[in-house]
């Protein structure tokens, strides 16, 4: 193969990088420096104008940096030529960016067919990343992209970015086009995948709740400066400073409540549990559905369950308690 | 009429020289059209400032440009090749630039985001999106050629205004037909031709939106 | 596809450029004027030295005499033919002269001298510059001199060649000799068009060439140039010195037309074309052959 392949380690280090414009006075990026751990999910949260997608366009070179360093792994990605690079990362964009003169099955392949793959490993790997975000490879290979919803383009723009079983995935507001009801469900997916893959991701979004759902960490900025760096819950439990506090809401209770596990506040089961039509919640959903279940049902308590099987039982008093 | 049967062997003759400057002329100004639309993507200012110049050129009268050119290419075809060259131009261009302009950037970001090079963007994105818009203007362009192409023959190129002008000096109403109508008849059948290639070429043509 | 238009271009410039060069050597460009008669005797050249075995580049019907002459100069063209009164007052911008062989004479030297260029042999017809109207229209008015047209010059149309009104032997040279006048209107057109305009009413007075086929046709009245405005007019090949001392033959293999070319053949031949509706092409083949100049 002629391509050469540079061996990626998985993380992302940002060392004090800085991305001046000529004609601004203000920074975009602003001297940021942190580490992106392998295999983790990490928003770039912010209001518009906060260097987010600036930063993550520096990732893949679309923009280089006035200062500062960049690794993949442990190497410096200005070693690497910029086009090589880009082959070793997915990038998935607000606006999706199919080409439309191209089927389905290309617009995936794409990527493996810039490294050269063979052509049946080319095939079968569309078919696999097309079932794996659900759209059956015989009705979908070979349609076009204006054939298709916008829900669904996204989709193939997700496994498009993962054909070249790139480490990173950069996402840019991929879902800001799509409807709130589409947004839900790709977010689900998008959890599902990664659940399964455990890929690097960087995904930037200005939507709060989208970054509290998805991330691992949130990397929160602000005119270029980097706020804060840590998990969901750990954000919203101790903001770092006024800004943070409004802008994740953390006075907000229930958004908390969403960001924990219903098999932290649950209860073992009684000796004498007998199942009696209680409603059920899955042990790794969160207590805001769980509290959401309560209310609407009005029952006492909840089965917990891990599959089909009762695990433990939870009520108000104990989401309370776990407060 | 019957000038154009009677004398096939005549009219076919000047047909070849016709196409010849024609076709010549339109790959000369198509070659130099593509780069100069790329170069002029980048700067709106420079395109309408090019795109200016080259519209008063297109208002010269034909015959004007023509004899300016005669002291400096000669009583020939490269004269002739040269002005339709000039007058194809702003054509060209200004289609190609419409044609290049018209794919969407974000088409083209993710070209570049997944791992495209330069050359890869312009040829497997770029290029094919913007073909539809480029060969209309390459049909048109092919029109205005064809029928300027006709004034050459007063200048010694020959071609199929031989016919006209001969037909005009020996008073011979049936040359003057015969060649307005070979005229009109190449025109017609270049644009078929070129529309069938639009459509093939069109690479969006299969889609239908569902 | 790219790749395949860039291979086309440079084939296609490749051969525009060697079609341009004009092959190899022995090639030779036969020019005419934009009239008839021009188109005749210019294929007779061209066919006189192809059957000696020049390549001949045709560029007949070019324009009128300052384009014909200012091509020579050039040396866009190499040959084209030219009337001895034309090259005198027209070109050279002298006066009028009488004597035949004085007039070829002077144009010979002069030619010779400023441009290098050379007039081969004169033909004895006299392709006089001339104004004709229709007998109808000329009775009409009592009209049948110059003198005559003058005088009702207010009430007639002239039509005839751009250069007409610029030409010694036109409008100046004719305001010089018969007095000042002006037409009712002038009307300028390509030479092809002026019986035309004439015949339907359109013009009074066509300038006329002695030797047109519509004057006997169309049985028009050739006015009497009865102050003697007129030189005589004889046709000869006019060649670059250049290209005759390259091509050394060139002046015996056209010589042997001039002889044969009187006013009553000339305008046989014309009227074949302007006529009879038969190509020049075939027109001057057809004579060449007759008179065993080239082989059939």
């Amino acid at each position: 193969m002629g391509t050469r392949r540079c061996k990626i380690m998985t993380a992302i280090r940002f060392e004090n990088v800085t991305k001046q414009y000529a004609n601004t006075t203000q920074p975009a990026v602003d001297n940021i420096s942190c580490n992106v751990d392998e295999g983790s999910f990490v928003v770039l949260l912010g209001p518009s104008g906060c260097g987010k997608t600036t930063l993550l366009k520096m990732v893949n070179r679309l923009y280089e940096p006035t200062s500062g360093t960049i690794y993949l792994g442990q190497q410096d990605i200005r070693q690497i030529d910029a086009t090589t690079l880009r082959r070793q990362i997915g990038y998935v964009i607000q606006q999706i960016g199919l080409f439309p003169h191209m089927t389905v099955a290309q617009n995936v392949g794409i990527v493996p067919e810039l490294l050269n793959w063979q052509r049946d490993r080319i095939r079968q790997r569309v078919d696999e990343l097309l079932a794996l975000v659900d759209l059956p490879p015989d009705v979908y290979r070979d349609r076009y992209p204006s054939q298709m919803s916008g829900g669904q383009r996204q989709r193939v723009g997700v496994a498009r970015a993962l054909a070249g079983d790139p480490e990173v995935i950069l996402m840019d507001e991929p879902f800001g086009a799509v409807d709130a009801i589409t947004r839900t469900g790709l977010q689900d997916e998008l959890i599902a995948l990664q659940r399964k893959l455990k890929k690097t991701i960087l995904f930037v979004t200005h939507d709060v709740e989208e970054a509290l759902r998805l991330a691992d960490k949130i990397i929160i900025l602000k005119d270029g400066r980097l706020i804060q760096y840590d998990t969901p819950f750990n954000i919203l439990s101790h903001p770092a400073n006024q800004f943070v506090y409004d802008l994740v809401g953390a006075d907000d209770i229930i958004r908390q409540l969403g960001l924990v596990r219903v098999d932290l506040a649950m209860k073992p089961l009684p000796a004498d549990f007998v199942l009696n039509g209680r409603p059920t919640i899955a042990r790794d959903d969160n207590l805001r559905r769980a509290l959401s279940l309560l209310l609407n049902s009005n029952a006492p308590a909840l089965t917990v369950t891990e599959g089909d099987q009762p695990v433990g039982i939870l009520t108000l008093n104990n989401i309370q308690a776990y407060q | 009429m019957e000038y154009i049967l009677n004398r096939p062997d005549i009219i076919l003759r000047l047909l070849g020289q016709h196409l010849f400057m024609t076709v010549s002329a339109l790959l000369i100004s198509i070659a130099i059209a593509l780069p100069l639309s790329v170069v002029l993507l980048r700067s709106e200012r420079v395109a309408s400032a090019v795109l200016g110049v080259l519209g008063v050129l297109y208002t010269i009268p034909s015959i004007a440009l023509l004899i300016l050119l005669l002291p400096l290419f000669g009583l020939n075809q490269t004269s002739v090749i040269v002005a339709l060259v000039i007058y194809t131009q702003i054509i060209l261009v200004r289609n190609m630039v419409a044609g290049l302009r018209s794919v969407p950037s974000a088409t083209l970001e993710a070209a570049t985001g997944v791992g495209m090079s330069s050359w890869q963007r312009w040829y497997r994105v770029q290029l094919p999106l913007a073909l539809p818009v480029i060969l209309a203007g390459i049909r048109l362009a092919t029109i205005v050629a064809i029928s300027i192409a006709t004034i050459g023959a007063k200048f010694g190129a020959g071609g199929l205004g031989t016919l006209l002008f001969d037909g005009i000096a020996q008073n011979r109403y049936d040359k003057i037909v015969a060649g307005a109508l070979v005229v009109g008849l190449l025109a017609l059948l270049l644009n078929r031709l070129l529309l069938l290639a639009e459509a093939r070429f069109d690479p969006l043509k299969h889609v239908e939106p569902s | 596809m790219k790749k395949l238009i860039l291979a086309l271009l440079v084939g296609l410039m490749a051969t525009a450029v060697l079609a341009g060069c004009g092959g190899g050597d022995k090639t030779v460009t036969v020019a005419s004027k934009d009239f008839t008669e021009q188109f005749i005797l210019g294929e007779m050249y061209a066919l006189l030295l192809e059957d000696a075995g020049y390549t001949v580049e045709r560029k007949l019907n070019l324009g009128g005499t300052p384009v014909t002459h200012q091509a020579l100069l050039d040396e866009e063209i190499d040959i084209y033919p030219e009337y001895t009164g034309t090259g005198l007052l027209t070109v050279l911008k002298l006066g009028v002269m009488s004597d035949p062989q004085a007039v070829y004479d002077t144009v010979k030297a002069d030619y010779a001298e400023q441009f290098s260029l050379a007039w081969l042999d004169p033909a004895p017809m006299n392709n006089t510059q001339a104004l004709a109207m229709t007998r109808d229209r000329a009775s009409e008015l009592g009209i049948t001199t110059f003198s005559d047209m003058v005088a009702h010059a207010d009430e007639l149309v002239l039509i005839g060649p751009p250069e007409f009104v610029e030409r010694e032997d036109g409008i100046p040279g004719l305001k010089r000799v018969y007095g000042d006048f002006e037409f009712a209107d002038i009307l300028t057109v390509d030479p092809g068009l002026r019986y035309q305009a004439l015949l339907n009413g359109e013009a009074d007075v066509v300038v006329a060439f002695g030797t047109d086929g519509e004057l006997a046709a169309y049985d028009l009245l050739s006015l009497q140039d009865d102050k003697g405005l007129y030189p005589p007019y004889q046709v000869a090949p006019v060649v670059r010195q250049a290209v005759l001392d390259e091509n050394g033959d060139i002046a015996d293999i056209l010589n042997s037309l001039a002889p044969l070319l009187t006013d009553a053949t000339m305008q046989r031949l014309n009227n074949e074309v302007s006529g009879n509706g038969r190509e020049p092409d075939e027109v001057a083949r057809e004579f060449l052959v007759e008179q065993g100049l080239i082989d059939g």
